[in-house]
């Protein structure tokens, strides 16, 4: 019943983050909280829900312990197990592409879709 | 899972992956499997919820912020019901000095509305960051301040709770053993009408530290008996160390009043900072294990020597008797440990609840009580089923 600690050893998984995370704030749901996301990440779960964390690290100037929840690192992996977001996918074909996320823009052309991961 | 759907609107009820995986556990990591988990935004909604369940045979876990350290809001094969989504703070009597809240609004949060009108709420638990009002209840929550103010029993006037039968029942202070403490066996808890107090006009620390134990508890006879005095944490020396302070046995005392030798707010704020960062960093240094006897003060010399001896960290809020001894994973002085509450005449149980961690604990008096409530608020086991004994 009790996990095996050394499953996410970094994260005491105590919740004290929750309340300043913006997007858990939105979501109000524990998968989108630092803490979630710990447990998702131990849990060996790949999912786009990690792309949902802003990387403000408000969750680590609070926690007890200092863990920094390393979502560039986590992003980095799912990108390389091909789980993207659309909007992910399409700005970094835009970028190869055309040197811009927004795709072709004309000369002074502003750009109509702002696209993020 | 799909009637459970329908009852309610696209966004308040998840099966997934991933929301199963979050909520598979508390802040006590103890884990369970869970089915789903709902967010009720409305008193009918757990209504509705309650009478599926009665249908279905499936039990419901009420849950706050999960900071919780026995498992109360871990799941077995059940659907938690999460009040994140009910944060409404009714407008507040100054001059009663009452308020009706939502069970899920965190602790700090609610504080900082009354902040303007000079009141605030003063059962502060160390998880008071995110726990929620509905689990500060449903454990009958004491905490740092518990030496002045009390615990959560004592601020509670009325609450609303939606029992295992799916009725609404509304309940007086007088009716506390019900809901106080009970761990959401008797229904959850979904709004309450609080007792608030003025926030003290000053605050000021001092940190003591004594090489032996009978010269502190001479000190905390003295301190208890100041009028002003608003917390009395205990660390013994093998906690102390772990936060950079004097391995002896160290007395944080606050008073509502100057008279205390740390008077810098920022001061002030490392010390706590400290203090509650205790748990989690003792988490880390590989006592994981929390547990939350309480014990009489005539016995606390006694227990606090066999803590210390046996190397064990503890830190706590001594004025109430409440102690924290941190263990590693399976230790066999858990055991130990209960026996000497037993023998103390103590609680099991100061302030974390028995959850699913303590069943194994509880006493035959206990278990009678239980079952007493089942019986009249939740005969199919409907909420909460297996918690607490």
């Amino acid at each position: 019943m009790l996990i095996d600690l050394t499953e996410n050893p970094a994260c005491t998984e105590c919740g004290l983050c929750r309340e300043v995370c913006p997007v858990f704030q939105i979501q109000r749901q524990e998968e989108y909280s630092p803490r979630g996301r710990a447990i998702l990440g131990s849990a060996g779960i790949q999912t786009l829900v990690f792309y949902q964390c802003t990387l403000c690290r408000t969750c680590r100037v609070v926690c007890p312990v200092g863990h920094d929840p390393g979502g560039e690192i986590i992003r980095a992996g799912l990108i390389s197990a091909g789980i993207e977001t659309e909007a992910n996918q399409m700005m970094i074909a835009n970028i190869r592409q055309y040197g811009n996320p927004f795709g072709p823009l004309a000369e002074g052309e502003l750009p109509k879709t702002l696209t993020c991961c | 899972m799909e009637s459970l759907e329908s009852l309610f609107q696209p966004g308040q009820v998840s099966t997934r992956a991933e929301t199963k995986a979050a909520y598979s556990r508390d802040a006590s990591r103890i884990q369970g499997p869970c089915q789903g988990v709902v967010w009720p935004e409305t008193v009918d909604d757990v209504v509705r919820l309650a009478q599926w369940a009665a249908e279905t045979g499936i039990d419901l876990v009420p849950r706050g912020a999960g900071t919780g350290l026995c498992g109360g809001a871990t799941p077995q094969n059940s659907i938690v019901v999460d009040s994140s989504c009910l944060r409404k703070i009714g407008a507040r009597d100054v001059q009663s000095k009452m308020v009706v809240v939502d069970a899920g609004i965190p602790l700090d949060q609610f504080n900082r509305t009354l902040r303007p009108d000079g009141l605030f709420f003063p059962v502060i638990p160390g998880s008071h960051r995110s726990a929620t009002i509905g689990g500060m209840i449903a454990t009958n929550a004491a905490g740092l301040h518990a030496v002045r103010y009390g615990r959560m029993s004592d601020w509670v006037e009325e609450v609303v709770v939606v029992d295992g039968k799916g009725e609404v029942q509304r309940l007086s202070a007088g009716d506390r053993k019900v809901f106080a403490g009970r761990e959401g066996i008797t229904g959850m808890v979904l709004q309450a009408t609080l007792r608030l107090t003025e926030i003290p006009k000053s605050r000021s620390l001092t940190l003591f530290s004594f090489e032996h134990l009978a010269d502190m508890l001479e000190q905390v006879k003295q301190l208890k008996t100041n009028s002003a005095l608003s917390a009395l944490e205990y660390l013994n020396p093998h906690a102390a160390a772990l936060v950079g302070w004097t391995a002896r046995h160290c007395v944080l005392a606050e008073y509502h009043s100057a008279e205390g030798e740390i008077r810098d707010p920022a001061e002030m704020a490392n010390l706590w900072g400290a203090r509650e960062s205790l748990s989690a960093r003792l988490t880390q240094a590989g006592f994981p294990i929390s547990e939350d006897p309480q014990f009489p003060p005539e016995t606390l010399e006694d227990n606090l020597d066999w803590l210390t001896v046996q190397n064990i960290p503890v830190f706590g809020h001594l004025g109430v008797g409440i102690l924290h001894p941190r263990f590693l994973r399976e230790d066999a002085r858990i055991a130990e440990l209960y026996y000497r509450v037993s023998a103390s005449g103590g609680q099991i149980s100061g302030e974390h609840g028995m959850g699913l961690k303590k069943r194994q604990w509880a006493s035959e008096a206990l278990k009678a009580e239980v079952l007493a409530l089942k019986r009249q608020f939740d005969p199919q086991h409907i909420f909460n089923r297996g918690k607490l004994c």
